[in-house]
């Protein structure tokens, strides 16, 4: 099958201009002439969160959650929470042995479950702890993802939108309510010297109605939850896929190369490329604020949508080589983020990025850890990952989205 | 800490030029002539390490080590 596609923009982005070289899309993401233009119609779920919000508002917010991704909070995640967690998983998987002793899997839904749990440790969403509970949790966390990119969406949106939000009160009813008031306690306990700070949770919502502020509205820390649950996970579940496949049709080309399964780092620069060649979005847009003239020449009026197609730019030859459009986890690339806009750029570069490539990525030293994407292919080649040859690995028809909808695979070592 | 001493140094590789570290901490970081980061001052003293900390934690790109 071709697991590199050329991805046609959506309808909605023809219409306006969109950028499709790195240098233009590096230009306008890094500007301080334009502001976040996704997620217009999305405001019911995302409206006021960080990623709708610039400058000086931005900055204060980031600076709120910052806390969240210290070294210190990234190690603790990842070896109390993220390890435990896809052990978990696959000791659940076990559970699906078949007739011949084999465990099946859907690498998508295996992956979905893993970081359902982890996203919901960030957010701080509690009780997400049995597979019944994790599987509610994910159901939700991926309907309230189809509302939050609605734009994307080929179904009519309008009607998107009203069904999701009469899902979200479910959500808030049987995981987000529940949580809050923990945590409202807790900080009611911290406030009144029973308990220190330290054992108060280390999550978004606690921070949140830990510094209150008076202009939020009280529904502003949902739609920072939704933010949080949807973009940590959805981004990370559709890269997981893309990056066994592409290891999988390396090995098979590269043979000796199969004993680096185990490797960190050459898992690190796999890792790299997969986010490189599969973006979590079609474009990321944005808003003039005020008339640009581009080094280009090309000029935006005040207040105009441009969008960047940021999957034909992280393909651009001219930066990344002739050979753009293929996977090499030895590519070097001296002048550039190796895995160019996958975590955007400018103010709203991804807050989850050390989350997912580590801190010891080629970029940070050599200090810290390695991140969701390595741990959990560590994980899938111990657990003997194979593609099934009864069912190939298809593509999701559901959105504009390049990610798989369906990956069977066998764990053959469990 | 293998060196107690501050080395703070920006890896202009990731750096966007977002300039939020010279909110931060304005004595240590500027903005150069290409609109990257810059370190002013590349040893600041011991007392500088927290504010040191906010501002690498808070880099969007996390371009910021020391
Ligand atoms: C492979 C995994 C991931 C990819 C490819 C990815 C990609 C992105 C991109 C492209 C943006 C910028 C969107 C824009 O500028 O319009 C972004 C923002 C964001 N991401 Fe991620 N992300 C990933 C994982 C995560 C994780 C694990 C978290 C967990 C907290 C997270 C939380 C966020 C948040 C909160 C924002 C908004 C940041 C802001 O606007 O300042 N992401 N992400």
């Amino acid at each position: 099958m071709e697991t590199i596609r050329d991805m046609e923009p959506p309808p909605h982005i023809i219409g306006i201009k969109h950028f499709v070289d790195y240098k233009t899309v590096d230009e306008i993401l890094k500007s301080k002439n334009f502001r976040q233009g996704s997620h217009q119609e999305s405001q019911p779920f995302f409206g006021d969160s960080l990623l709708t919000i610039d400058h000086g508002e931005h900055f204060e917010r980031r600076r709120l959650e910052a806390p969240l991704f210290r070294k210190e909070a990234l190690e603790y995640y990842e070896r109390e929470e993220l390890l435990p967690l896809i052990s978990s998983s696959l000791e659940e998987c076990e559970q699906n042995r078949g007739a011949d002793g084999l465990v099946r899997a859907d690498l998508c839904l295996l992956v979905r479950n893993m970081l359902a749990r982890i996203s919901a440790v960030t957010t701080g969403i509690d009780g997400v702890d049995t597979p019944e509970r994790t599987d509610a949790f994910r159901t939700y966390v991926e309907q309230l993802g189809t509302g939050a990119t609605v734009e994307w969406s080929t179904e009519d949106h309008g009607e998107v939108i009203e069904r999701i939000l009469a899902i979200r009160q479910g959500f808030v009813e049987e995981f987000y309510g529940p949580s809050v008031e923990r945590r409202c306690e807790l900080i009611d306990q911290f406030r009144a010297g029973q308990i220190s700070e330290d054992d108060l949770p280390r999550d978004l919502l606690t921070l949140m109605y830990l510094h209150w502020n008076e202009d939020w509205d009280d529904e502003l820390p949902l739609r920072e939850a939704t933010l949080y649950t949807v973009a940590s996970s959805q981004t990370t579940t559709h890269a997981v896929p893309h990056m066994m496949m592409h290891l999988h049709e390396w090995f098979e080309v590269h043979p000796e190369d199969y004993e680096k399964r185990f490797d960190r780092e050459f898992l690190k620069r796999a890792g790299h490329e997969a986010i490189r060649l599969h973006l979590p979005s079609p474009a990321l847009l944005r808003i003039a604020l005020e008339d640009v003239t581009l080094s280009n020449g090309i000029e935006i009026a005040e207040g105009e949508r441009v969008a960047c197609l940021f999957t034909p730019a992280n393909r651009d030859t001219s930066v990344f080589g002739d050979d753009a459009k293929s996977f090499d986890p030895y590519r070097e690339v001296p002048d550039v983020k190796p895995w160019g806009f996958a975590f955007g750029g400018g103010e709203h570069t991804c807050i989850g990025r050390t989350l997912v490539t580590g801190l010891s990525a080629r970029t940070d030293g050599d200090e810290g850890t390695d991140g969701t994407l390595v741990n959990i292919a560590l994980a899938l080649f111990g657990a003997g990952i194979e593609l099934d040859p009864e069912e190939m690995p298809a593509f999701t028809e559901l959105s504009y989205h390049d990610a798989y909808g369906r990956f069977p695979v066998i764990l053959r070592d469990l | 800490m293998a060196d107690p001493e501050l080395h703070v140094k920006i890896n202009s590789l990731i750096c966007e030029g977002t300039a939020y570290c010279v909110r931060i901490n304005p004595d240590v970081f500027g903005i150069g002539t290409d609109g990257l980061g810059e370190v002013l001052v590349d040893r600041p003293a011991p007392e500088f390490e927290d504010s040191l900390e906010e501002a690498a934690t808070l880099c969007p790109t996390r371009a910021i080590t020391y």
